[in-house]
């Protein structure tokens, strides 16, 4: 029972990150209809911006995050301009989006090489994240409860945001059908900039939150979570948002259960086999609403 | 000359693999499937092959063949429930099962040799096997798209349902591609697997699955050629870029990024547009409305 308690308050962590990173991944899928696949190098570029910042000029680690957060959604923004948009208005297909998305991707990490080489980095530690404190048998670290906080307090400010502001609601339009959004005078290129923004933000706190929760940032860390999204984007319905966060913390726990109860060797093979099971059963994933109410 | 295609060699084994790969991706775009099966289905003609000339002693041609038609098997059975799944749904459900056989392929070491895959194959494959492979499936797909099958398929592509309508059955059309591009590429998988002395999970991954799609998307899927000419491009340009090794990534991509932007619709796609000026009343190629469908106007 402790084994259980204690596990699945480290599944909730790391899947209170996941949830960040897929929740930014689906918005762009249910608004823009686009399967971005430099969303993983964008997560690598917020992870290294923050710990960039902290090395270089000192920053504390929560306006390091805000500043790594900004940068990374800020680089999301410059790739839909400077690839994607264009890509789009000379008449790409779906299939060179995703082939443009994957090039984007290389090239990041590529210059996230050149900048910082191969080898492994780490966040500083402080004495909060190591502080820690045992409720029955449960050790809780002070990191775990930051991180789950952190992604609760950006879940809760993107869902005011979608449901209550201007903005928001144009962007849910988009999501419903762009054709209407345009009709009733949504600015649907302003929009589409913030969609990629929210998004490349989204990507970048689950960087910074996943490289100090595993103490490791590499310029090839966007792969792994780029797998994780894409799993958790067909458990929470391709462009569900709640969906996708609910399906985030689901995947965290499915882990690290699946690791302390069947085999480490297994925890990537349940995720799959899930995906390909739902799929079979419902073939526009578990939440899913074909195209209908996204976001 | 000679001197020429031996330091290259490795080069152009490589080159004419992708293209097949290209090609068995290509034979699934054409009907609005984006396949990542492609990786799954190569390790287990990979595995399969090497294993039956390793252990069972089989000559190399036998076992190239058992490793496609076990992959074609496997195509039928993974695409009889698959395929009525739609969009980038499917890429997923076939990204999956590409993971699947990947991790199956890590943890099932009394077989496969888990992480540290199997070594000392010997290597059967030459050079001109790969170069027939590619003429005889290039050619095969050429001829076959020229016929009335190609006209079928070109129906589907352009509007499935109004192909349906004209008694066309898509499904099962899709179902023969899945597995004849499931044995090509279990084929492939038995050639890359006697190409190196080593097979190991990691070869056959989302890489080799996302690889093949884009020789035949950059390559443009108006015709055989695109993605040939896709995996020759992809292939050769990192092996061009050696010489500043340092910013190699950085250059292929921004190539690639370049190319995409202005060739839309594939590299070929600038062949046909001179053709077409030159050639005045031939037929324009068939517009790519590839899954360019988005909400219909209600």
């Amino acid at each position: 029972m402790t084994v259980f308690l204690q596990q699945t308050f480290n599944g909730l962590s790391i899947g209170s990150a996941y949830a960040v990173f897929a929740v930014g991944f689906t918005l762009l899928f249910g608004v823009l209809n686009v399967l971005n696949l430099a969303q993983g190098a964008i997560f690598m570029v917020g992870a290294f911006t923050g710990l960039e910042l902290i090395k270089l000029i000192n920053l504390p680690l929560p306006l390091a995050f805000v500043a790594g957060v900004l940068i990374a959604g800020v680089i999301s923004v410059l790739t839909h301009l400077l690839v994607f948009g264009p890509l789009k208005r000379r008449g790409g297909t779906r299939w060179m989006g995703f082939i443009a998305s994957l090039a984007v991707a290389k090239l990041l990490v590529g210059i996230a090489q050149e900048l910082f080489g191969t080898q492994v980095l780490r966040y500083p530690s402080e004495p909060w994240m190591d502080a820690s404190w045992t409720i029955g048998d449960v050790r809780i670290q002070g990191l775990q409860l930051v991180v789950i906080a952190t992604a609760l307090v950006l879940m809760l400010a993107l869902a005011f945001f979608l449901r209550r502001t201007q903005s928001g609601r144009a962007i849910r339009t988009m999501a419903f059908n762009p054709n209407v959004a345009r009709l009733v005078g949504v600015p649907v290129d302003r929009m589409t900039l913030i969609t990629y923004f929210i998004a490349g933000c989204l990507a970048g706190a689950a960087g910074i939150q996943l490289g100090i929760l595993y103490n490791a940032v590499s310029p090839f860390m966007g792969e792994t979570i780029l797998l994780k999204g894409l799993t958790v984007l067909i458990l929470g319905g391709l462009g569900h948002v709640p969906g996708a966060a609910l399906a985030g913390v689901l995947l965290g726990l499915t882990e690290v259960y699946s690791v302390s109860y069947l085999s480490s060797s297994l925890r990537d093979a349940i995720g799959f086999g899930l995906v390909f099971l739902i799929l079979l059963v419902r073939p526009h994933g578990l939440f899913g609403t074909n195209t209908r109410q996204r976001a | 000359m000679t001197d020429f295609l031996a330091s290259y060699d490795n080069v152009i084994s490589l080159v004419l693999l992708n293209g097949i790969l290209g090609i068995a991706a290509y034979l699934l775009l054409i009907v609005n499937r984006f396949s990542l099966a492609t990786g799954g289905l190569m390790a287990i003609g990979a595995y399969v092959s090497v294993l039956s000339t390793q252990n069972l002693g089989l000559p190399f041609a036998l076992a190239l063949l058992l490793g496609g038609a076990t992959a074609a098997v496997i195509a039928l059975l993974l695409g009889l429930p698959v395929l009525r799944i739609e969009g980038d749904y499917f890429a997923l459900v076939t990204l999956a099962f590409t993971e699947i056989v990947r991790i199956i392929a890590l943890n099932w070491e009394s077989v496969t040799g888990g992480a540290l895959g199997i070594v000392g194959i010997p290597t059967e494959t030459q050079t001109w096997h790969l170069a027939l492979a590619l003429t005889v499936l290039a050619g095969a797909v050429y001829i076959t798209r020229r016929s009335w099958i190609g006209r079928v398929i070109d129906a589907i592509r352009l509007d499935e349902m109004l192909a349906q309508a004209i008694g066309i059955d898509a499904a099962r059309i899709r179902l023969i591609l899945f597995v004849v591009s499931g044995a090509i590429c279990g084929v492939a998988g038995g050639l890359a697997g006697h190409l190196n002395f080593f097979i190991g999970p990691s070869d056959f991954g989302m890489t080799r699955s996302v690889d093949a799609v884009v020789y035949a998307v950059l390559g443009g899927l108006n015709s055989i050629f695109g993605p040939i000419v896709g995996a020759l491009i992809y292939t050769v340009l990192p092996e061009a870029l050696r010489f500043s090794a340092q910013a190699r990534e950085i250059v292929l991509s921004l190539v690639i990024i370049l190319a995409v932007l202005f060739m839309p619709r594939g590299l070929i796609s600038l062949g046909g547009v001179l053709r077409g000026s030159f050639r005045p009343g031939s037929r324009k190629p068939a517009p790519l409305s590839l899954h360019e469908k988005g909400v219909p106007a209600e």
